[in-house]
């Protein structure tokens, strides 16, 4: 065991990231998105026409690029080993619920992490929300929540969505007339930096993310379980990282108003975090980690992306999704049914063992 | 002899270092060692020799020995 090794490891790793992610939004990013899970994949699932929202439709070389680059690595250190059947349909539920909290807050824990480094006060809202959906989580890992043991599975059941993920590549490069692409100035789906450098963004991240296990979700975790601030540390470089970067590229604009992409409704940003949070750790990850596992051929983290999938195309079909504006009456309903859902799935999965 | 357990929950864990302490083992509860696995979960570091009834819960179990890990015992199908 290197302790050491692995602390000097995640603090570069996140360091990097940071500045990766500052970079993105110089090339063309949505500003405080340079990395954004919830909002890529809710972008992807607008490209395939699973929702309407004209602006927010793009294949996102991003999350291409991270499937893939911990797919590569994976492979390189003989770590993809296909695995699953560990409560799939309920994991596609809790993603279901996770993307309503991300849309509520509109952010996942990485770009909640981004947000705060743009200087974007709302976000202490949701950092405080996702810490209390994680103490929540907790509280059910503790007395015995578990959603069953994971079994060896065939490689091709394991690459099945980095294989998706390169026939997503061929669709964004091809451009057929079947996928939607936000206009030029209609909404943030029209900011991106350019194909190559946003894959080999994701490429790099991937890469280093599966190398060092970086979770959102696990640093404050771990803190809590083990007293152990080594993923924490990776978050915390992060959020260093690109607040130097944005202080040095102009980016930083501290304040609660006008922040991009954000309201300014602090309850319901703290809710939304909160079911965030919560859904994560009975994940076992954020939405970062799930597209990394997904790499490294664990089908139940696969099934996971395709629930924050369905969950982004539903918060924009059925007006759940939050926006500038503040959070809709809609949404507001589906993150408490969603933290009443989290909440029936924890127990259940908890008192009903030994 | 110091061992390391992986688990597929983290209440297996902690039912596993109650199990130890009621045994005399010294166990730690931590995370997963990254040099042991990718996955992030909990495991038990022990001393002493594992147990002959093993728990369904336990994934693996590695010796430490010579700055890496010796496999002891890997749950079927997993």
């Amino acid at each position: 065991m290197n302790l050491r090794k692995e602390r000097w490891g995640i603090l570069t790793a996140g360091l990097c990231i940071g500045i990766i992610a500052a970079l993105l939004v110089m090339l063309g990013n949505p500003i405080n998105m340079g990395f954004c899970i919830a909002c890529f994949l809710r972008d992807i699932s607008g490209a395939l026409g699973l929702h309407r929202a004209a602006a927010v439709q793009y294949i996102r070389p991003e999350i291409i690029g991270l499937v893939l680059g911990s797919l590569l690595v994976a492979i390189r250190h003989r770590e993809f080993l296909p695995r699953g059947g560990s409560s799939p349909m309920t994991r596609f539920i809790i993603a279901f619920f996770v993307m309503i909290g991300c849309l509520m807050f509109l952010g996942c824990p990485f770009r909640m992490i981004l947000r705060l480094a743009g200087g974007d006060g709302n976000a202490l809202f949701g950092l405080v929300g996702f810490a209390a959906g994680i103490l929540c989580g907790v509280f059910f890992l503790n007395r015995g929540y578990s959603l069953g043991r994971t079994y060896k599975l065939p490689t091709a059941e394991g690459a099945m969505l980095p294989s998706a993920m390169g026939v997503l590549l061929g669709l964004l490069l091809l451009a057929p007339s079947f996928i939607f692409f936000t206009e030029a100035g209609a909404g943030p789906g029209a900011n991106h930096a350019g194909i190559f450098f946003s894959l080999i963004a994701g490429l790099a991240v991937g890469a280093m993310a599966q190398r060092t296990r970086l979770c959102m979700v696990g640093g404050i975790r771990d803190v809590v379980l083990f007293g152990e601030f080594k993923l924490l540390l990776g978050f915390a470089a992060i959020f260093s990282a690109a607040l130097i970067a944005n202080i040095v590229f102009g980016l930083f604009t501290p304040g609660f108003n006008s922040q991009p992409v954000a309201h300014t409704d602090g309850l319901w940003n703290a809710l939304g975090m909160l079911l965030c949070g919560f859904g994560c750790v009975l994940l076992g990850g954020c939405p970062l980690r799930q597209l990394v596992l997904a790499g490294e051929g664990n089908t139940d983290s696969a099934v996971t992306v395709l629930g924050l999938l369905v969950g982004a195309a539903f918060a924009h079909n059925f007006g759940l999704a939050a926006s500038a504006a503040g959070p809709t009456l809609n949404g507001k309903i589906a993150v408490m049914i969603g933290l009443a859902a989290i909440a029936a799935i924890a127990c259940m999965n908890t008192f009903k063992k030994k | 002899m110091i061992c390391i357990a992986t688990f597929y929950s983290h209440f297996g864990a902690i039912r596993f270092k109650r199990t130890c302490d009621q045994a005399g083992l010294g166990a730690m509860i931590m995370p997963v060692p990254r040099d042991l696995s990718s996955s992030c979960g909990t495991c038990v570091r022990f001393e002493g020799n594992y147990p002959e009834e093993i728990p369904q819960e336990i994934e693996q179990i590695v010796v430490c020995e010579n700055g890496g890990y010796r496999l002891l015992y890997r749950a079927e199908n997993a």
